[in-house]
């Protein structure tokens, strides 16, 4: 029974966050252009030789996601904070875990749309062949994203509310994504270059470690964090 | 090659030695200064609650 | 009200001198000792010697950071200001060890391998913990309430030391995938003595350390707490 209150706290939650995206279109197609953008600039700094843009390809994309992304994730937040929502919706009696778990899913889906976006320019701006084990390439992506958002929806949820978000969400997200970072980009690297070392499997294994770790960190730790 | 790699090695060895003693000096030196104020701080406070 | 003892109001036992003289010399004994008795190495000449310092920072660094963790999950579950006080003056004094760790790490890597960076898997998992420290300082310089305070910087420095042995294995894969260099090397026993000395050397300067930062948080703590209690007609509870 709670539990079904639950999922349907979750449910009304990502609507919300979406459909504020979606009024305010605005929202999304600023942070879809800003991927582009850096991918722009990366390619200015690394090119226009065609050989240092094509080996850099897989580690612009991920960066390009990465900075436009996190833009994503304060903003989670800012629509309760601007309204005086967050204190409301703490009122409501039920688990925090599913207030995070709306907010996950909604950036989760956020974040994918732009990822598309990004890739599909990448893969022009870059000059990528685009292997047959792309659908490989799909899945590390995914896991890398499920990454990015769990722990960038946890701690916005902590500098949305500070003095300093700008820099604070940054500072403290990008050390701690060093590790899906360097295996998504890894893995996507060789994969496009046909993994002649066989070694996107192990990096596989650290996203979904990775992954695992934090989804569950990130929720029981939530609580203490959103009360607060 | 032994004695080589001693003739340069000689003067890494000494700053990474200066420069340890140094950080560990100057952390002495703050955190007895810390723990000196802060406790000056805390005999002011309380001396001040029976100040009426 | 509860007992001043039993809470981060009142003042702190301080440290005693003594340990901190007993540290301070038996650090500097540790390290004459090993430095004069340690004979030259075959391979790296006297460069062994930065094992002495090099090492044992690394050290405690990681239990420096070790104690954040622990603290921090004691403050979770008790909500003891005194552990987030704890886990932020073991954060100043590890987030210290580890610059230290990172510049002797550079010193040796400059006569060993001609490079000042290397991007080996130590010292770059050196630096992100580096980075990880900064991040937990920086939170908790920006967050004005004690409470709030110290629970971000507790999930904050949780989720920081579950990272860092991810941080290791994934960089130590990203350098052996490419069959960069490694160099493994045995410790012959006649370091072994030398070095099991310096890490206790530390260890023990820093327990002092972290003590006498955590002394002055909780005086400071105390004086805010008592000027409170003054400005709110001098009762305390």
């Amino acid at each position: 029974m709670a539990f079904r209150d639950d999922v349907r706290r979750i449910r009304a939650i990502v609507w919300k966050d979406l459909t504020t995206e979606r009024r305010s279109k605005a929202g999304f197609n600023a942070v879809a252009s800003l991927g582009v953008t850096i991918l722009v600039l990366f390619g200015l700094a690394l090119g226009p030789d065609g050989k240092a843009l094509h080996d850099a390809a897989a580690g612009a994309l991920w960066l390009a996601i990465l900075f436009a992304g996190v833009l994503a994730f304060n903003r989670s937040y800012q629509v309760e904070l601007d309204g005086g929502a967050l204190e409301a919706l703490l009122l409501y009696p039920g688990a925090r875990w599913a207030i995070f778990a709306g907010k996950l899913i909604a950036n989760l889906i956020f974040v994918t749309l732009m990822l598309v976006i990004v890739v599909a320019v990448g893969i022009v701006l870059f000059s990528v062949d685009v292997p047959d084990t792309w659908p490989a390439i799909v899945g590390i992506m995914m896991l890398g994203v499920v990454g990015i958002v769990t722990l960038g929806t946890f701690y916005a949820a902590m500098s949305s509310r500070s003095r300093a978000r700008e820099v604070l969400l940054p500072l403290l997200l990008y050390p701690m994504l060093i590790p899906v970072l360097l295996a998504a980009m890894s893995a996507t690297k060789a994969l496009l270059f046909g993994d002649l070392l066989n070694e996107s499997g192990a990096w596989v294994q650290m996203l979904v470690l990775f992954d695992v770790i934090f989804l569950v960190a990130t929720f029981l730790a939530f609580e203490y964090v959103i009360e607060v | 090659m032994a004695s080589g790699m001693a003739g340069v090695g000689i003067g890494y060895v000494v700053a990474s030695y200066v420069i340890t003693w140094a950080v560990l000096a100057a952390m002495l030196v703050r955190t007895v200064g810390a723990v000196r104020r802060a406790r000056a701080e805390y005999d002011q406070a309380a001396k001040g609650e029976y100040r009426t | 009200m509860s007992p001043a003892s039993t809470n981060a109001f009142g003042p702190p036992k301080p440290a005693p001198a003594a340990l901190g003289w007993f540290a301070v010399l038996f650090f500097m004994g540790a390290q004459v000792y090993s430095v004069a008795t340690s004979p030259a190495d075959e391979l790296m000449g006297h460069l062994q010697k930065m094992m002495y310092v090099h090492v044992p920072a690394a050290w405690v660094t990681f239990a420096a950071f070790g104690v954040v963790l622990v603290a921090s999950l004691y403050f979770l579950w008790t909500e003891d200001e005194r552990a987030d006080l704890l886990a932020a003056s073991s954060a100043e004094v590890g987030s210290l060890f580890c610059g230290l760790t990172l510049v002797l790490g550079m010193l040796w890597g400059r006569p060993t391998w001609g490079v000042w960076w290397s991007w080996d898997a130590r010292l770059t998992s050196t630096l992100v913990l580096f980075l990880i420290f900064v991040g937990y300082l920086s939170l908790r310089s920006f967050v004005e309430d004690p409470h709030r305070r110290g629970q971000w910087s507790a999930a904050v420095g949780i989720l920081g030391a579950i990272n860092v042995p991810i941080v290791w294995m994934s960089v130590k894969w990203w350098r052996t995938l490419h069959q960069i260099q490694s160099n493994p090397r045995g410790l012959s026993p006649e370091y072994l003595r030398g070095l099991l000395l310096n890490v206790a050397a530390f260890t023990l300067l820093t327990a002092w350390f972290i003590w006498k930062r955590y002394e002055a948080a909780r005086y400071e703590r105390a004086a805010e707490h008592a000027s409170q209690a003054a400005a709110l007609g001098g009762s305390n509870g």
